[in-house]
């Protein structure tokens, strides 16, 4: 049996034993381990490989950040700023036509904020919002669905703890998914609302509305979330800003979020010992399913499946767009029954290689060149205005020197004098650039005339500009990238529909088991409704990838 | 002796706890300290105050000093330490939809299978955890900037990783004795948090 076929035959096997009941990450574990055994043709560089993999995989800096996000999220429930957003938003929203219930959307939405995990915001929220819905008239199953959605805000929106795991599987900047899940979040949570709108219109039984407040009370209410964002601002602000790596900023919002609960009264030594267990027990189950993930990765990169099958689906020459449809309608099934951290670490390192190898065209030759001369230009002013000045920032004086020689000399050639007689000068830009360039302002307009008529440049003109990473691997880099951003949201999306569709939506559960009083089978009947709006924003997404790759400059 | 292993469990769920937080402090402290001295390096301020600045710095008002490698060896044991709980209270997440049509005494033998793969994953991890350890001592290397011993590291982590092994054999015995007679000896499990 060659290589290619255990790896091929391990798929099987790993589903078998997943279907078994066997936990997914011992599942990935033992196949892994198991498949390295039967490669190699004994057990000797398996077991060796136990000696170092699982301590080198555990002290991870970048994994780090899923404990410190998790015990943040905990933090986050007991810190009274669940009850601060529900008042806020029902203040602005609650007279509405199922305003309370929409209340409950925007609060899951600011709590997602600073919560990664999908259950701990529907959990939360719940102990505040259900009884709240109830006393306003709303049916048992429509709020129970309701909050089951507003749950899945906590992953949709940044902190997200599955949008990291997804970021360091394929090596992507966690910054630049953050932002991007940003606005995929809002119209999540927008959806969600007029679904609200359209459920209490269809069933104008199932929801009552309350007092309009007002407007000072509403500023008052609004007032009072200041923390969440506060704490958001800094993890997210500060993360893309690069005031610190993804993993300081999870610290700084866990250190944050835990003294926003401090001071509400939320923190004594029995709450921060529960907080301690729930934050032990998601951890050690993930970081297993991390460690089943990379023996079995490794298992199967050293037999080339993934590369095979992706040559394989590129070879068939489908459109790339049924192969990313195929991979999420995958997705919605098998959300049917596993859980969202657990399918993405089984199935990210088989389908990334695919997507990576397919071309959506989110950037051409023609936009990098283009952006590329719009950059040179702006530079070579900025370089231009810094020898006048006298001083260019974070360059040394004898760099400056020689910059200010060799730019001279340049000028002179061109008959333009020096650097000293600029201001006596009326210099065009193109002269400007032609100068700190060493060209010709012949060349520059060359360059000019050749990105507005939408051609490429040709290499002479490049060089001349001193651009350089204009090339094709250049622009095959970037393309993968934003294929990766669109790609990761996608995922995060559909894995979430699985939280909140029958049989096993974990969501479902978890509410119901906070309101006995409301058969499970009305708030699967409820539930269906926002099932239809994640499906409906995920053709929106695929259809429009510009709304989730619009905030993430690729040059 | 379920009481036990569960207060152990728990007691060492708390410690990588405290270890975590402990982390998280350290990580702030570090940007803190990075930040104010890019600060007291600022112009305006070597030239306004250069004595206190010069002292300050020299103080030791700056980044922590290796952060980067004290997280990666702290978290690595909090995380070993935080595995005894989960495997006590059933916290692995895995997929219960196809099995729960089984019979009983189906899905009894069919958990002793799993517990026993799982104790024998988990002890031998500890015991290659245990000769990882011993190959750093011998090779003596340590840590690129705090220059601390790598097998520190190990040492700590192996902690969390024999409780761990240790939990997981009990439960693979009880479950056993469940598969023999019927009855069952774990209370509840709390299930996976997904």
């Amino acid at each position: 049996m060659s290589d290619a076929v255990i790896g091929a035959l391990s798929f099987p096997v790993l589903l078998g034993l997943i279907f078994m009941r066997v936990p997914i990450g011992l599942a990935m574990f033992t196949v892994g381990f198991g498949g390295l055994v039967f490669v190699n043709g004994d057990a000797f560089v398996a077991v060796a490989r136990l000696k170092s993999e699982t301590y080198t995989t555990f002290s991870s800096y970048s994994l780090s950040i899923i404990p410190m996000f998790l015990l943040m999220g905990n933090f986050a429930t007991l810190s009274g700023m669940s009850q601060a957003l529900f008042k806020a938003a029902e203040s602005w929203l609650g007279h509405r036509k199922g305003g309370v219930a929409m209340a409950a959307i925007g609060a899951c939405a600011g709590f997602g904020a600073i919560c990664g995990s999908s259950l701990a915001t529907a959990a939360t929220m719940s102990r505040v919002a259900l009884p709240e819905l109830k006393r306003y008239g709303y049916s048992g199953g429509f709020s129970s669905a309701t909050l089951a959605a507003g749950g899945t805000l906590g992953i949709l929106i940044p902190p997200s703890v599955v949008l990291v795991v997804y970021a360091i599987l394929t090596e992507q900047n966690i910054a630049k998914m953050f932002l991007a899940a940003f606005v995929p979040g809002i119209i999540a949570a927008l959806g969600y609302v007029i679904v609200i709108s359209i459920y209490v219109r269809l069933f104008p039984a199932s929801a009552g509305t309350r007092a309009r407040m007002p407007y000072i009370e509403r500023f008052k209410a609004l007032f009072d979330v200041w923390p969440v964002l506060l704490v958001f601002g800094t993890v997210v602000g500060g993360i893309y800003l690069g005031w610190f790596t993804p993993t300081e900023g999870a610290a700084v919002g866990a250190l944050g979020t835990g003294v926003i609960a401090w001071f509400a009264g939320g923190i004594n030594s029995a709450s921060l010992a529960e907080s301690f267990y729930v934050t032990a027990r998601s951890t050690a189950m993930i970081f297993f399913i991390v460690l089943g993930a990379a023996f079995y990765n490794g298992f199967l990169a050293l037999t080339q499946v993934p590369q095979e099958i992706a040559a394989w689906v590129v070879d068939q020459g489908v459109s790339p767009w049924m192969v990313l449809i195929f991979i999420l309608v995958l997705y919605l099934l098998l959300g049917c029954v596993m859980d969202s951290l657990s399918m993405i670490l089984l199935t990210i390192p088989i389908f990334w290689p695919i997507m990576m190898e397919l071309d959506f065209g989110f950037v051409s030759m023609m936009d990098l060149h283009a952006a590329k001369l719009d950059t040179a230009i702006k530079d070579g002013v900025s370089a231009w205005d810094g020898l006048i000045r006298g001083s260019i920032p974070n360059l040394s004086d004898a760099k400056f020197e020689r910059l200010l020689d060799k730019t001279n000399a340049q000028a002179a050639l061109l008959g333009f004098g020096s650097v000293a007689d600029a201001a006596t000068l009326s210099l065009s830009q193109n002269q400007i650039i032609a100068i700190v360039n060493e060209t010709t302002p012949e060349m520059v307009q060359q360059a000019r005339d050749v990105v507005a008529s939408g051609g490429e440049l040709s290499r002479e003109l490049l060089r001349e500009l001193n651009i350089r990473a204009a090339n094709e691997s250049a622009l095959n880099r970037i393309n993968i990238e934003q294929t990766a951003i669109w790609f990761g949201i996608l995922v995060l999306i559909v894995v979430e529909v699985g939280l909140i569709t029958p049989p096993v939506g974990m969501n479902l559960f978890i509410i119901n088991a906070m309101d006995r009083s409301t058969p499970i089978v009305e708030t699967y009947k409820a539930v269906l409704f926002f099932v239809a709006s994640d499906l409906f924003r995920v053709v929106l997404l695929v259809a429009f990838p510009a709304i989730t790759l619009f905030l993430i400059s690729w040059y | 002796m379920y009481s036990i292993i569960y207060k152990l469990s728990r007691a060492m769920a708390y410690l990588g706890g405290v270890m975590l937080t402990f982390l998280i402090v350290l990580t702030t402290a570090s940007i803190v300290g990075r930040s104010l001295n890019g600060v007291l390096h600022a112009d305006a301020v070597v030239s306004l105050m250069p004595d206190l600045a010069r002292w300050l710095i020299d103080v030791g008002i700056g980044p922590i000093n290796g952060d980067f490698e004290l997280i990666e060896a702290g978290v690595a044991f909090s995380i070993f330490a935080f595995l005894p709980l989960c495997q006590l209270t059933g916290g692995h997440a895995s997929v219960d939809i196809f099995t729960s049509r089984l019979s009983s005494r189906a899905n009894r033998i069919l958990q002793m299978l799993i517990d026993i793969l799982f104790a024998a994953v988990l002890v031998l991890i500890a015991i290659q955890l245990f000769a990882g350890m011993q190959s750093k001592l011998r090779s003596g290397q340590t840590s690129l900037l705090l220059e601390f011993p790598v097998w520190w590291g190990y040492a700590l982590c192996m902690f969390g990783a024999a409780t761990g092994a240790v939990v997981s054999v009990y439960i693979a015995v009880l479950c056993i004795a469940s598969a023999a007679t019927g009855q069952e000896y774990l209370p509840a499990m709390d299930g996976a948090d997904h």
